[in-house]
């Protein structure tokens, strides 16, 4: 395509007119309010929140505009308030875990009578000489955001604050390019698909661009389905646009004619909010036909994924956009080659297509600067667990695992130790302390057995037993199997008899070798990467954590006081008080009685072993006392005049 | 026609053919079960036809590679005898083999691939395996018989070809539940349609789908 | 298992085929519309009856067997009535971390059910999920598309009363209109 001024001249009339209206509306001059309504956010209460700011706004007669916004990232601290409020001279402010009452006070505090009520701030948003800005904390400083810049601070339902940010500008030069260009672009980038395997996105965009066809598609994959992963959710929620952006950019380039997105039906709010971008997009000549002038068309619809893991893998979504089950095909014929309705289909990551705009826009030299060498950028972790300020968290490739969960992430709380850290959900592994300052990228954490995943962490302390997390990421695969090719059908489910059993105390020592060679096994013989990958916390933790296994089958014991079965709680009674009855409303069994002077004891035979009587047991007693093996526990009768009610109800009727 | 050397021996074989066809065709014997000749996308699921190719750094199932003019293979070295092994032992696991009841014709299609192997039909060290799924089920005509099936899904093929693209039969549930299930439309005379063929009967390698008047089968 | 095992009446299969017409004119009559439809269906029927596979095939020209297949696969869908209030126990990782299967074992002992059943007044189900996303909040749990986090056996006491209260008042002001009235 000839260079062609009409699209810039059109995205540019674009861009000044939505900021033309952001304008208009700040020079109004009343504060505004932004508050974080991302899923993770409404779950800590953000729409209570957002409801309280309503009606003091209304009961005071204030005047301030109210501003949902997507995720900081910052889980740990939602729901979250940005208040500008320009007159006082105060930089735009941040506050946390904000909930209706706060909302309340902070509005009254500081819209009413200008005082921003310190108590509650986390920071401020901008350099200042009032307020620490956030900037110059670690959990702000240490990240470097290339995806996520904007999420949470621009509105993900109004395409003019992420037209004002310079948005879709990629696109209007992209446009102009010649196609082979752009791959050029992203293959000198070095950009790796962000899915979990990594390979390089120019390679695969280049493989579908020369393939002459009839049409093409693309599909962006947003069917996060790794269990404590939910970065993909956060960027549909939080900033549509730049993932669209990116997509219009790939399809322009490998010279599709139709796009979907396919996003999981379990996140409705990433489903509406990718769907009003989408229309909102086509509303400004983005999307369509024509897209900015050009002889460029193209249409994009959403399409819903209904909870099948395995439609992450990309022959299996394509079977279930065609209407079938979701088992994934032999491969090849990659979808590159031959994808949706036999179509070449190129299909991304939501986190790929999101790089894809920042690339263009600001050069593959720049992309290759961030992060290492064989994996330039950054990654997306949602780190959760054990960890002081668990969320989303966008770092350079390369920084290492204690920087991100010592430094950024606060470390683990409570004083315990740290253990082991499980990346990549249940394709990835567990690691132990060792790796702590192994720089993560792709390949170094393929090497050490474990994977980029989709970029799942969960950071475990002392009391996390591996066994458990294995047998709990084996029972997710297995459950999630499609059930198609036999290693992966029915190998998963050995593993997972096994490691029950193993954590049941039923453990038999042959069953250490049977696992490790089935499990190499299902790695080599599986047909696509759910069982190829399956085995892989079972392979790590047998690497790396040898001793627990040997515990649980030899000793029958869990040394992380984890394993039901393998563990007891009892009362000491040199520590209980005289008449505390504190447990035993806690218990939902009624197992705990009580026994000679008036303190208590609990029955082991209907004990459940839910834990409740020592969270509640007051601490300067400290009474309740968990043990493994259960045998530990001394054995005290029930007296008969103190069998449970629920019991005494049965024998009545 | 192209040239490969299948364990050192040269032979001659049709172009277009899979390397598993070829070397079946050549009399050379690879266990397979979910294969069938007008696939048009091999199955690829029951996991037992992998050979070593040269060139390629871990064995492939058979059933997946075209063959190459100069394609070099081996069919029995340790490692794909291993995963061969492995894959066999898990079918074996979920499939009770009552050698007096088993209505196959002996030996049946299992029993060949044990003796190709050197093994004997229990999947030791594994255990046999508890499935959430009834004994028997009653397809109107037809019994199906969960247990005995290994899931090869010939017959939801056949069915579907039989049936121009509308077939009766479906794998239902998903993973280790998965089972072949029947679903006919009401008004359909499924008796008279399905008795002129019943191509799914007997394509079905364990006999897990079974004729209801062939009564020496149904025990 | 040649159907799906339910109970629905045929009053109301013959309720849900009325409707069904309206739901497929929004979707083009081609396989690729397969799962939409289907979601639509379940959106607006809570599940999906034997009658609306049946008339799901017609629609788009496949067998009934065909569709029975593919909505057996995906978790999404259900073959029979749902209650009315759906609880979901977050199972994902930060979850089970964090004790999930001891508040879905509170929930399984309260309403005496196992997950993916519905209590025989159709007035609670229970499911087990996988990861819903909020794993800051772990333990979690969707009661009735309502998120809530950090959930605790105390937490699943104090929500039946919260039920209990509610249905209380409902019944009084029912009862209030109709002496009113």
């Amino acid at each position: 395509m000839a260079k062609d001024t009409k699209i810039i001249e059109t995205y540019e009339k674009l861009r000044g007119a939505a900021r033309k209206r952001l304008e208009a509306e700040r020079a109004e001059g009343i504060p505004s309010i932004r508050i974080t309504m991302s899923t993770c956010a409404r779950a800590a209460g953000a729409e209570e929140t957002k409801k309280a700011i309503e009606d003091v706004l209304e009961a005071q007669g204030l005047n301030a505009r109210i501003i949902s916004v997507g995720c900081l990232g910052h889980c740990y601290a939602e729901p979250l308030l940005i208040i500008d409020h320009p007159t006082t001279g105060f930089p735009p402010i941040c506050y946390y875990n904000v909930d209706a009452n706060k909302a309340k006070l902070i509005c009254r505090s500081y819209l009413e009578d200008g005082d921003p009520a310190f108590e509650y701030v986390l920071g401020a948003m901008e350099e200042n000489d009032l307020i620490p800005p956030v900037t110059t904390f670690p959990r702000f400083s240490m990240e470097q955001r290339v995806v996520m810049e904007l999420c949470g601070l621009i509105d993900p339902w109004n395409i003019d604050h992420y037209l004002d940010k310079d948005g879709y500008s990629a696109l209007a030069s992209a446009l102009q390019m010649e196609r082979e260009e752009i791959i050029e672009i992203v293959t000198k980038s070095g950009l790796r698909g962000r899915g979990g395997a990594g390979f390089p996105t120019g390679k695969k965009w280049k493989f579908a661009f020369e393939k002459s066809a009839d049409g093409k598609v693309v599909i962006c994959n947003a069917d996060e389905g790794d269990p404590g992963a939910y970065m993909d959710r956060t960027i549909i929620e939080s900033n549509p646009h730049q993932l669209l952006e990116g997509l219009i950019i790939c399809a322009y380039a490998v010279g599709a004619d139709e796009a979907l997105v396919y996003v999981r039906a379990e996140y409705p709010l990433a489903v509406r909010t990718i769907q009003h971008a989408i229309e909102e997009a086509r509303e400004y000549g983005l999307l369509g036909e024509n897209i900015l002038g050009s002889d460029f068309s193209l249409s994009v619809r959403v399409f819903q994924g209904s909870g099948a893991f395995v439609c992450g893998e990309e022959t299996a979504l394509i079977q279930s956009v065609e209407g079938r089950r979701g088992m994934p095909q032999h491969r090849p014929p990659y979808p590159v080659e031959k994808g949706l309705w036999g179509k070449p289909t190129v299909v991304n990551n939501v986190k790929t297509l999101s790089s894809v705009p920042p690339i263009i826009r600001r050069g593959a030299d720049w992309f290759r600067s961030i992060g290492t060498e064989g994996s330039p950028g950054t990654a997306i972790f949602s780190v959760v667990g054990n960890v002081k300020h668990p969320g989303l968290v966008e770092i350079a490739m390369g920084t290492t695992l204690r920087t991100l969960i010592f430094d950024i992430c606060g470390g683990i709380p409570g004083k315990k130790k740290f253990k082991a850290v499980q990346i990549g959900g249940p394709s990835g592994g567990c690691l132990p302390e060792q790796f702590l300052d192994t720089p993560i990228d792709f390949d170094s954490l393929t090497q050490a057995g474990a994977m980029m995943g989709s970029g799942g962490m969960v950071i475990m302390d002392e009391d996390s037993c591996m066994v458990d997390v294995a047998r709990y990421f084996l029972e997710f695969t297995q459950k999630e199997s499609c059930g198609k090719c036999t290693f992966c059908r029915i190998g998963t489910k050995h593993l997972l008899n096994i490691l029950n059993r193993i954590t049941k105390g039923e453990g038999r020592e042959e069953d250490l070798e049977t696992l490790r060679q089935l499990a190499e096994d299902i790695k080599k013989g599986s047909l696509c990467g759910l069982g190829k990958t399956a085995p892989n916390p079972v392979l790590t933790s047998l690497r790396y954590f040898m001793d627990e296994y040997e515990a649980h089958v030899k000793e029958k014991r869990c040394p992380a006081l984890k394993c039901r079965d393998l563990i007891a709680y009892y009362i000491d009674l040199e520590k209980c008080a005289r008449g505390c009855e504190a447990c035993v409303g806690s218990c939902p069994v009624e197992a705990i009685f009580t026994t000679k002077g008036r303190k208590k004891a609990i029955d082991q035979s209907l004990c459940v072993k839910c834990g409740e009587c020592m969270t509640s047991c007051p601490p300067e007693y400290d009474a309740v006392v968990k043990v493994s093996p259960p045998e530990l526990a001394p054995i005290i009768e029930r007296p008969p005049d103190q069998q449970p009610k629920r019991a005494m109800d049965g024998a009545d009727s | 026609m192209v040239q490969i050397i299948v364990n050192g021996k040269s032979i001659e074989v049709e172009e277009g053919q899979t390397v598993l066809e070829a070397c079946l065709s050549n009399g050379i014997f690879i266990p397979n079960l979910c294969f069938l000749k007008d696939r048009e996308h091999p199955h690829a699921s029951c996991r037992l036809c992998f050979v070593e190719i040269e060139g390629r750094p871990a064995p492939v199932p058979s059933c997946t590679v075209n063959v190459e003019d100069g394609m070099v293979i081996r069919t029995d070295t340790p490692e794909v005898k291993r995963l061969q092994k492995s894959a066999f032992k898990l079918i074996m696991s979920g499939h009770p083999c009552h050698a007096k009841t088993c209505p196959t014709e002996k030996p049946c299609t299992l029993m060949k691939i044990a003796k190709h192997l050197g093994v004997g039909l229990s999947p030791k060290p594994l255990e046999k395996l508890e499935r959430d799924i009834p004994e028997v089920v009653d397809f109107g005509f037809m019994f199906y018989f969960p247990y005995r099936c290994v899931l090869c899904g010939r017959c939801v093929h056949v069915c579907r070809t039989q049936n121009e693209g509308k077939p009766l039969l479906t794998f239902a549930r998903r993973g280790f539940d998965t089972m072949v299930a029947f679903f006919s439309d009401p008004g359909e005379n499924v008796e008279a349609k399905c008795r002129s063929c019943l191509a799914c009967i007997n394509i079905c390698p364990t006999a897990a789908l079974v004729l209801k008047a062939d009564e020496r089968k149904t025990a | 298992m040649t159907a799906p095992e339910h109970l629905v009446t045929e009053e109301e299969e013959k309720a849900i085929k009325a409707e069904l017409p309206e739901i497929f004119s929004r979707f083009p009559r081609e396989r690729g519309s397969l799962i939409p439809i289907l979601q639509a269906v379940q959106g607006r029927f809570k599940f999906l009856s034997p009658g609306a596979i049946r008339e799901v095939a017609k629609y788009l020209d496949l067998s009934s067997s065909e569709v029975y297949g593919v909505a057996t696969f995906y978790n999404q869908f259900r073959f029979h009535p749902p209650g009315k209030h759906e609880i979901k126990v977050c199972m994902g990782t930060a979850c089970h971390v964090a004790g999930g299967d001891i508040i879905l074992e509170n929930f399984e002992r309260k309403l005496n059910i196992k997950p993916g059943e519905t209590t025989p007044d159709r007035e609670y189900s229970l499911e087990r999920v996988a990861c819903v996303g909020c794993c800051a909040l772990a333990p979690v749990a969707v009661v009735d598309d309502h998120v809530i986090g950090y959930m605790q056996p105390s937490k699943v006491e104090g929500l039946f009363v919260q039920f209990e209260v509610q249905r209380e008042k409902e019944k009084r002001e029912k009862q209030a209109k109709e002496s009113a009235g």
